[in-house]
């Protein structure tokens, strides 16, 4: 094993909430509300849906090789170099996937907070700290996002409360009447691949303390970031309206400036700064982790630490390279993630996986 | 008993080898000696026997222990016949003077013959006479090498030699001037035990003792040093001490290789889990009733003679917010007293950065009155806001290291300049804001209500903090503040996560933490390592009036 670590229960489900729920948080209402209108909390759900069934489909697949990771039981089921191709896909795609949060953060920073400074200035930053997390290992990070989790989501709880006076429920409607189904569907695809990264158990299934908690560990951390998301959503639309919600770059950040208790607390965006830097942290963190470690594991070495400064300097190029600005990247991620994400890597491979895994026969200890 | 390590050639090879790894075997860290020649010493006299001339064997210790003023050599004859031929060897200083002249000396020149009437006189059957029948004293060894003769001797015990015999008696009638147990000067409460530790181990073990009386105390001693020689104990409770800790203890101190052990600090530079970082991970205290409070929580203590702090590990990163008054006064109100103690653990690390973050960068952050009092207030300043909360916090160290150093008499000198200049002064120049002088003097105060170790280290951390909130605001605050966070996850104490039990999480390990339980609450030890026995108190202790008419009237029913 690459990383000696262990992690408990407890600590996996803050993980994988903490990986999903600040990037999501801030765009969710946006890229729902684009397809479903009101309804996007019917997308919600659904995408919660798909989350957990591509959990199972996660689980079942990498516990048929217990100690092995996503990026090392293709080998076992397809051969020694289809399946180094695949487990190659998963590092490019982990790497793909981090340079666009990673560009989404330092968007966010320099869009909301400080427009002279430079894009890589932030980018640069977050990512030595990354950096010295992965070098510490999973158990390092983990034990960081135990902290962190629990502010990120007090200030979620708080600003929602501190919001309620200002919502108008009559928002959402009418229901489903003016959308249908296909926008509905459109709209679940965007949370789905954002919920769908939970498809990182099978990276992370060998480093649970108890293995075989994994889907049920899955499915709490995607039932509560699943919850979060849809009180978000409700309340960005109780306040914005579709249409006004779609037209903000950060519906959650103009949500958070309307925030007035007694002319004392007030202009709270702040809040989602820090939500979004701590929990960008760890997920850029986890992220890159898998990165450096499914490269170590691809390539058989001994130790990835020698990988992290190398593949900070490839993440932090590709942030940068990958878009030309802000609005560029939401659309690129409006229109190719989904299927990018979602039915490549976060259902068609391990699908094909599974299926050839059952039809060879290997793996038998599914049922244990 | 010191180890001695065998001498061995310093080749040029040998070295650069040992150099390359990082872990090396004890024979290489041999061949780095540097005191080759000290070693070679002690190698011969410890290979070195006595001889059963006498005159000889105090011509050896005379050369030996050459140009030592303070060694006395006092030869004298015992009672009796006129047999030349005995003498007692001991540092002046270290002796009791009373007891050896009052019992060792007028009991063997006036008191008792050496030699039953009748016999003949033989330096062995002296020195078993004087063994069994005339010295009166509970420690007595005796030994035939050289160079055990020399360590007792330097240890401040007293060495009685025998004309014709070849063995020494060593009384233990130390006895030198030392400070007496006074009140604690760095670690102070209202409520609680008033005694610290002081300089000798020996009255430091037995503090600790009189609290612990329990078979189960262990306190094993050993000796580092080369040159120094210094007495070490590590105490533990047997039984409540994970095993595996102390063996990990025992087996990091016997890896220490080093001339002299002055203070605690050596042995914790040597034994930390993590050398690199600001953060203590081994704590320390002068104070018996925490240090026993440790032990009875499954810590191991390090004694070292010389010095009133004692080790303790492992140490937690929450430690720094516990105080022993906390567990002796009221529950409710200590738990308050803590939460107030992590307030001002970030106060003291974060505010002065927050400051020059929201006064350069984040104005709309501030409620307007506020926003216009403090531009008025820095209209006039020439420098922006980080280089002046720089100045006044560099100040401010300044002042408080000052404080420590000087002599007693200048201290009131320094106070006043404090307050002045850098204070009232410093604003009506319009160098700095007023403001600013209440964030600083608020921060300064604030950092001395956590373990003073770790108050350092946060004293530290707030100035590269100040320079990432200057450059990118609360941007730059909050990564300052992640990494820290990562750093202080990345840590352990004794192979215990150092941010544990808050991270990794364990529901049952709150009880001492943000909040202190009551005592009839806290029903298990911290887990720590793993204790053996985690039970500290029988469940439904907790107190409650007796039943009405138990006990006679209430008082109500008048």
């Amino acid at each position: 094993m690459l990383d000696k670590g262990k992690i408990g229960s407890l600590q996996a489900v803050f993980l994988l909430v903490s990986m999903v729920l600040p990037t999501a948080l801030l765009y969710i209402s946006a890229h729902t509300s684009r397809h479903a209108g009101q309804d996007g909390w019917i997308s919600l759900m659904l995408a919660v849906f798909a989350a957990l069934a591509i959990a199972r489909l996660a689980v079942s697949l990498a516990r048929r090789f217990p100690g092995q990771t996503l990026f090392q039981f293709p080998e076992h089921i397809l051969g020694r170099w289809p399946g180094k191709a695949v487990a190659v896909l998963y590092v490019w795609w982990f790497f793909h996937m981090n340079a666009e949060i990673i560009r989404q953060f330092g968007n966010f920073l320099v869009a909301a907070f400080m427009t002279h400074t430079p894009l890589i200035v932030f980018e640069l930053l977050i990512v030595l700290i990354a950096a010295y997390a992965v070098r510490g290992g999973l158990e390092v990070f983990t034990r960081a996002n135990q902290i962190i989790l629990p502010f990120i989501l007090g200030l979620i709880i708080i600003t929602n409360i501190l919001i309620a006076p200002e919502i108008d429920l009559k928002k959402l409607l009418p229901v489903f009447s003016d959308s249908g189904a296909v926008p509905v569907l459109k709209g679940a695809v965007m949370p789905a691949s954002w919920l769908g990264e939970i498809v990182i158990v099978a990276v992370l299934l060998p480093y649970l303390d108890r293995g075989q908690k994994a889907f049920k560990i899955a499915v709490t951390a995607t039932l509560i970031t699943g919850l979060i998301l849809l009180i978000t959503f409700v309340t960005d639309i109780a306040l914005f309206s579709p249409q006004l919600t779609v037209a903000a770059l950060f519906p959650e950040l103009s949500k958070v400036r309307i925030i007035s208790l007694g002319n004392f607390l007030e202009r709270l965006e702040a809040i989602t700064m820090g939500i979004w830097i701590a929990g960008g942290l760890i997920k850029i963190s986890l992220f890159y982790w898998a990165a450096v470690l499914g490269s170590a594991q691809c390539l058989e070495l001994k130790d990835y630490r020698p990988l992290v400064l190398p593949a900070g300097v490839i993440l932090l190029a590709l942030s940068v390279m990958l878009h030309e600005n802000i609005i560029e990247q939401v659309n690129f991620l409006g229109a190719f993630w989904g299927p990018y994400a979602l039915f490549l890597f976060q259902t068609g491979i391990p699908l094909f996986l599974l299926a050839a895994a059952a039809a060879r026969g290997l793996g038998g200890q599914e049922r244990q | 008993m010191v180890k001695y390590i065998k001498p061995i050639k310093i080749g040029q090879g040998g070295r650069r080898k040992s150099r390359s790894g990082r872990s090396r075997t004890p024979g290489e860290y041999a061949q780095e000696n540097t005191f080759p020649s000290m070693e070679l010493h002690d190698m011969e006299l410890h290979d070195r026997q006595l001889d059963s001339d006498l005159q000889s064997n105090l011509q050896q210790l005379m050369r030996i222990l050459d140009d030592c003023s303070d060694v006395v050599y006092r030869e004298f004859a015992p009672a009796g016949d006129g047999h030349p031929g005995l003498a007692l060897v001991f540092v002046d200083g270290l002796v009791d003077k009373t007891l050896v002249s009052d019992q060792i000396m007028h009991s063997l020149m006036l008191d008792a013959p050496l030699v039953r009437p009748g016999d003949q006189f033989t330096g062995d059957g002296a020195f078993k006479m004087i063994r069994e029948r005339l010295l009166p004293y509970q420690q007595m060894m005796e030994t035939g090498n050289l160079g055990r003769v020399i360590d007792a001797v330097l240890a401040g015990e007293t060495v009685l030699l025998v004309d014709g015999c070849a063995r020494a008696l060593i009384n233990d009638v130390k006895g030198w001037e030392m400070r007496s147990i006074t009140e604690s000067q760095t670690e102070i409460v209202i409520r609680g035990p008033r005694e610290a530790f002081v300089e000798s181990i020996r009255v430091n073990t037995s503090l600790l003792r009189r609290k612990i009386k329990n078979p189960n105390l262990k306190i094993e001693a050993l000796k580092l040093g080369r040159v120094t020689k210094t007495d070490l104990a590590v105490a533990y409770i047997k039984g409540i001490a994970n095993e595996k800790l102390v063996a990990e203890i025992k087996e990091r101190l016997s890896r220490i290789e080093i001339d002299a052990i002055l203070e605690t600090g050596y042995i914790e530079e040597l034994i930390e889990d993590s050398p690199r970082s600001p953060f203590p991970t081994v704590g320390h205290t002068e104070r018996p009733d925490k240090a026993a409070a440790q032990l009875l929580e499954g810590r191991a203590a390090v004694l070292v003679d010389g010095t009133p702090h004692v080790l303790t590990v492992p140490f937690l990163f929450i430690e720094s917010l516990q105080f022993p008054e906390d567990y002796y006064e009221r529950w409710v109100v200590s738990s308050a007293v803590r939460l107030l103690r992590l307030v001002f653990l970030m106060v003291s690390l974060v505010l002065p950065s927050f400051y020059v973050a929201v006064v350069t960068f984040h104005h709309e952050l501030l409620p307007t009155p506020l926003l216009l009092s403090l531009a008025a207030q820095r209209e006039a300043i020439p420098y922006p806001a980080v280089f002046e909360v720089l100045i006044m916090e560099l100040s401010f160290e300044v002042l408080r290291e000052a404080g420590v150093r000087l002599p007693r008499q200048v201290g009131q000198a320094v106070s006043i300049v404090g307050a002045l200049v850098v204070g009232l002064a410093a604003v009506q120049a319009g160098l700095v804001a007023a403001a600013t002088v209440i964030i600083v003097a608020l921060t300064g105060i604030a950092s001395f209500t956590t373990y003073y170790s770790t108050g350092f280290a946060i004293r530290f951390l707030r100035f590269p903090l100040l320079v990432l909130a200057g450059s990118l605001g609360l941007y730059g605050l909050l990564c300052g503040l992640l990494a820290l966070l990562i750093h202080l996850a990345s840590l352990r104490s004794f192979g215990v996560p150092y941010l544990s039990p808050a991270a990794p999480f364990h529901p049952g390990e709150q009880k001492d933490m943000a909040i202190r339980v009551p005592w009839w609450a806290m029903l298990y030890r911290p887990r720590l390592a793993g204790t053996a026995n985690p039970r500290r108190e029988t469940a439904g202790l907790e107190p409650a009036p007796p039943p009405p008419g138990q006990n006679g009237p209430t008082g109500d029913e008048q």
